[in-house]
């Protein structure tokens, strides 16, 4: 090898060498090893508003525990870490944060509460930082604004669109009669108050509570209030603490109207286990955009109670068990989506693009796009049955759909595809 | 007060002490400049003199004097003298201190001097003065070190860099010194600074006139006697704001309102509207932070409180404590800018207050605000045409003097370190959070410029990062019970209180400081953010603090 080419060698391994060093490794995604995926969710465990939602982290876990048996997602087994937040946005904020810089989780899943998320939204700043917000579990309409909170995505129907289908079914089932209204005095409640108005519906009294204020020292204020203006149908559009007090006070009174319960509400487990009898329940009407719990004729309940019956023995299978797995797998079918080396921007980019294609057990579409973020957007209504179980009237599902907007309510003639072999992301 | 007391007094008498502890006083004679008279002793020769503005001075200088001196700027301090027996939190008063400070006054868990021998130990000289003014000073202040700089490098010609830093008004001191002479700093580091000027005449003003409007109509606030007997009447509304803080408070569970409510106080009473909320209410709308020393809004009693403490009762116990530690000086303040500017100096008649409650406060706190209805009747009763709730009307000419103080713009012209504690209540947190948010800006312009600039010349050459902003954040959760369910006070928890930090937190931002003076720019990485952290700060780059609403 004489000088020459000794020097064009050099130069030949000294451009290699800048280039291997110049070219970084495949950066690893925050969250995401080559075994597995880490989200996080923050809600309440314990406290007063824990009933009912506390049990919505087993219900994930127990899906991703069958995923992860069946292969995971692209190999990937998926870990959910859950911190209690007892409900207070505060401790929303220390507990995501904790969830982001210490506990390093790809997304956050299904994050509960109005007041908590967007606490989170403004202190935390999860946009800021790149973090997918999946599938909040509040029906608050502000977060399918894309450009307010462009990582954060809805999948309950908002409470504008509940709202505004609940009026639909009063005009179709009480139009004669005297309309009353408890709502929690917050953007929850304006939301509702939004769709009401927007729908034309008129009130013979509205009662107002304060988060927080609800007890049966306050439900009996409201049951005053109501039954002075002669209400024979009673609207309880609040949390569930708030629906058992109204409902546990109003039969200890002997008030006895029509009761309509919001979603929010209106799971029953959560209700009898506060101490009201189911017979107070029963023939109250309710909504729901899922299957029924007790409908073993559909696929996704069928699958998800025996996976849930076999992963936490002896638990009641509910609506907020039902709606925890569902949201498992359509996290599973967003991750898989965002490819064989999944980072954060290509599981926005996912749902964004493929998102209103996931599978479901919801009997109605997911709306996901680029510019829209909206999750599921309709209901249907039944009546609880003497168990306490909400069912449809008659053993049909009828579907109503509309926006969180001025757009018409509608009967919905979407079709649910099949569901994919096992229940798993295909 | 400030050099007065010792620290566990400071601590003793929660934040609000602390933040007085912050604060400086009124002119003293002016003599003709004197000095520097030395000691010539080692291995710290120590100096002493007075300024051409007769601001008292003190300089020590290392016998391993490196060439870096560190500027001191102290905090705010009353101008005028509060009477003794007055006020039950400040038995002795508050007196007008125009001593010299070298280093912070208040160091948690160690003392003033130690924290100076740390930096002399390492070669760096320190100096500062008690100014010629106390209260709000940033143009006397200004003029003072820039003459004391001028003194220390006559006397000590070897000096290679200048550094300047301080914490509270000395924060403001030192950004309006780095702005208006980027030429005789080197770097600054700045600690809990306050806003500028407009702003914090805002924000207090704003605060009283609520506490006026909603507790107590016989708060003065302007108009002040002059002399003596002015100082009493400024007195007298301090103490009506304590006694309305401490109605407040100790009637948090019933909602009941103090008895010097006026009409519209009485009609929200007469509505169901409880004084927590209230209280709430002139915090949000000011933007005091709403956790405090003793109030997380995170933790609860264990019982039948454990949800509803957090939620409905927390916020507005911080927000009486935080308002403790703001007001007196706000009102110190006032009764100051009064005698300057002359009478109805503020003017808050166009001001829209309900445009003032975030969206986001509006649902976080909705509860202890008391929901929605309630919180339409705290803001209707701020309604301009309300009679029951006057407005502040400014005299115009007494407006025009009060807007000519130098208002810091908090560009960043030298090698800048920031530092506070989230939950301060000046609240220091708003205004960084803009600092750094312009400053991201004024990077992004440098940068296309130097792009724009290689594409003609070929060369690339990458602007220097000339800002580090550390956050000095709470722990999980703080707030302690005792056996029966009763919060306890708590005089200092970390990311809470005005201008209490750590020996080792003050290091970490001088030797920071330095750093940056003999690079020319401040490395935001690397041992820059493990120092940090091992003095238990953060440099978190994603956390948006909310800018006071008087910036926009």
């Amino acid at each position: 090898m004489n000088r020459r080419t000794l020097i064009s060698a050099s130069a030949v391994l000294a451009v290699a060498a800048l280039t291997a060093t110049s070219l970084p490794a495949q950066a690893a995604e925050v969250g995401v090893s080559s075994t597995s995926i880490t989200l996080g969710m923050t809600l309440p465990m314990t406290g007063t508003a824990s009933p009912g939602y506390n049990k919505i982290p087993g219900a994930m876990k127990a899906y991703f525990d069958y995923l992860n048996a069946n292969g995971g997602v692209n190999g990937r087994s998926i870990n959910l870490k859950v911190e209690d937040d007892q409900y207070v946005p505060t401790q929303a904020v220390a507990k995501t944060n904790k969830l982001i810089l210490q506990d390093k989780v790809m997304a956050l899943l299904a994050p509960l509460g109005t007041a908590n998320n967007k606490a989170v939204a403004a202190s935390v700043n999860p946009a800021r930082r790149g973090v997918p917000v999946l599938f909040v579990n509040t029906g608050f309409s502000g977060f399918a604004d894309t450009k307010k909170y462009p990582t954060t995505y809805a999948i309950l129907p908002s409470y504008v669109m509940e709202a505004k289908i609940m009026a639909q079914y009063i005009k179709d089932n009480f139009a004669d009669k005297t309309l009353g209204l408890v709502y929690q005095d917050d953007d929850f409640g304006t939301d509702a108050l939004k769709g009401f108005t927007q729908a034309g519906v008129t009130f013979a009294t509205k009662v107002a509570y304060a988060s927080g204020s609800q007890s049966a020292t306050t439900a009996a204020g409201w049951v005053s209030k109501l039954s002075a203006a002669k209400c024979d149908v009673v609207i309880l559009f609040g949390v569930s603490s708030a629906t058992a007090a109204g409902l546990g006070t109003a039969a200890a009174l002997k008030y006895a109207p029509q009761w309509i319960l919001g979603s929010v509400g209106g799971d029953a487990t959560t209700i009898k286990a506060a101490g009201v009898p189911a017979g107070v329940l029963y023939n109250a009407v309710g909504a729901s955009f899922a299957p029924a719990t007790t409908d073993m004729t559909d696929d996704y309940v069928k699958l998800f109670s025996d996976i849930y019956a076999k992963a936490v023995p002896g638990s009641a299978f509910d609506n907020n068990v039902l709606i925890g797995m569902n949201t498992a797998f359509v996290a599973a079918q967003a991750l898989k989506a965002a490819g064989t080396n999944p980072t954060r921007a290509s599981l926005l980019a996912a749902i964004d693009s493929k998102g209103s294609t996931f599978a479901s057990a919801a009997l109605l579409p997911l709306n996901y796009s680029k510019t829209s973020h909206v999750g599921y957007n309709g209901y249907w209504f039944g009546k609880y049955s003497p168990t306490g179980d909400l069912k449809p009237v008659d053993g049909k599902y009828v579907l109503y759909t509309t926006d969180s907007g001025s757009g018409a309510v509608v009967k919905s003639t979407w079709t649910r595809p099949a569901m994919p072999a096992k229940g798993l992301p295909q | 007060m400030r050099i007065s007391s010792t620290k566990s007094r400071v601590l003793a008498v929660l934040s609000s002490a602390a933040l007085v502890a912050t604060v400086v006083v009124s002119a003293p004679a002016h003599a003709a400049a004197a000095g520097p008279t030395c000691d010539g002793k080692t291995p710290i020769n120590t100096c002493v003199g007075t300024t051409e503005d007769g601001a008292a001075y003190e300089i020590r200088v290392p016998s391993n004097f490196n060439g870096t001196v560190a500027l001191w700027s102290h905090g705010l301090g009353v101008s005028w003298a509060v009477p003794a027996g007055l006020l039950p939190p400040f038995p002795s008063g508050i007196p007008v201190d125009p001593r010299a400070n070298v280093t912070p006054y208040t160091v948690v868990g160690s003392t003033s001097s130690a924290l100076a021998s740390s930096i002399l130990a390492d070669g760096v000289a320190v100096m500062g003065s008690g100014f010629s003014v106390q209260g709000w000073n940033l143009d006397e202040a200004v003029k003072t070190n820039v003459e004391l700089i001028a003194i220390f490098k006559k006397a000590f010609p070897t000096t290679k860099k200048v550094v300047a830093w301080g914490y509270s008004a000395g924060g403001g001191i030192t950004q309006a010194l780095a702005e208006q002479h980027p030429e005789l700093v080197d770097a600054v580091a700045i600690i809990d600074p306050v806003a500028p000027v407009q702003a914090n005449q805002k924000l207090l003003m704003d605060a009283l006139w609520l506490f006026k409007t909603y507790f107590d109509p016989t708060m003065k606030l302007t108009g002040y006697s002059a002399g003596k007997a002015g100082d009493m009447e400024a007195t007298a509304d301090i103490g009506k704001m304590y006694s309305i803080l401490a109605s407040v408070g100790a009637n948090v569970s019933t909602g009941k309102w103090p008895a010097t409510a006026g009409p519209a106080g009485q009609a929200l009473e007469a509505a169901g509207v409880p004084s927590r909320s209230a209280m709430l209410m002139c915090a949000l709308l000011v933007g005091m932070p709403v956790q405090s020393a003793s109030y997380d809004n995170i933790s609860g009693p264990d019982g039948a409180l454990k949800l509803t403490f957090p939620l409905a009762v927390s916020p507005a116990l911080a927000s009486l404590e935080n308002f403790g530690a703001a007001l007196t000086v706000g009102l110190s303040m006032a009764r100051e800018w009064d005698a300057k500017f002359g009478a109805n100096w503020y003017d808050n008649t166009k001001t829209d207050f309900a445009a003032q409650l975030s969206e986001t406060d509006q649902v976080v706190y909705n509860a202890a605000l008391s929901g929605n209805t309630v919180i339409g009747a705290l803001l209707s009763v701020l309604n301009p045409a309300n009679p029951a709730a006057p407005r502040l009307v400014g005299d115009p000419v007494a407006v025009a003097k009060a807007s000519k103080l130098y208002s810091t713009t908090g560009k960043i012209t030298v090698p800048t370190i920031m530092m506070t504690g989230v939950n301060d209540p000046v609240p220091a947190a708003a205004w960084i959070q803009q600092i750094s948010d312009k400053y991201q800006v004024q990077f992004a312009s440098e940068k296309a410029a130097a792009i724009a600039a290689a594409k003609k010349s070929r060369s690339y050459v990458a602007p220097k990062n000339k800002l580090g902003v550390v956050w000095l954040k709470p722990p999980t959760s703080w707030t302690k019970f005792d056996a029966a369910g009763t919060p306890i006070a708590q005089s200092y928890v970390a990311g809470n209180g005005h201008a209490l930090f750590t020996q080792s937190q003050f290091k970490f931002m001088i030797d920071s400081a330095v750093k940056a003076a003999n690079s020319g720019y401040v490395a935001t990485t690397g041992t820059f953010v493990s120092k940090a952290r091992k003095a238990g700060m953060v440099r978190d780059k994603y956390s948006s603090y909310p800018y006071l609403k008087y910036f926009n």
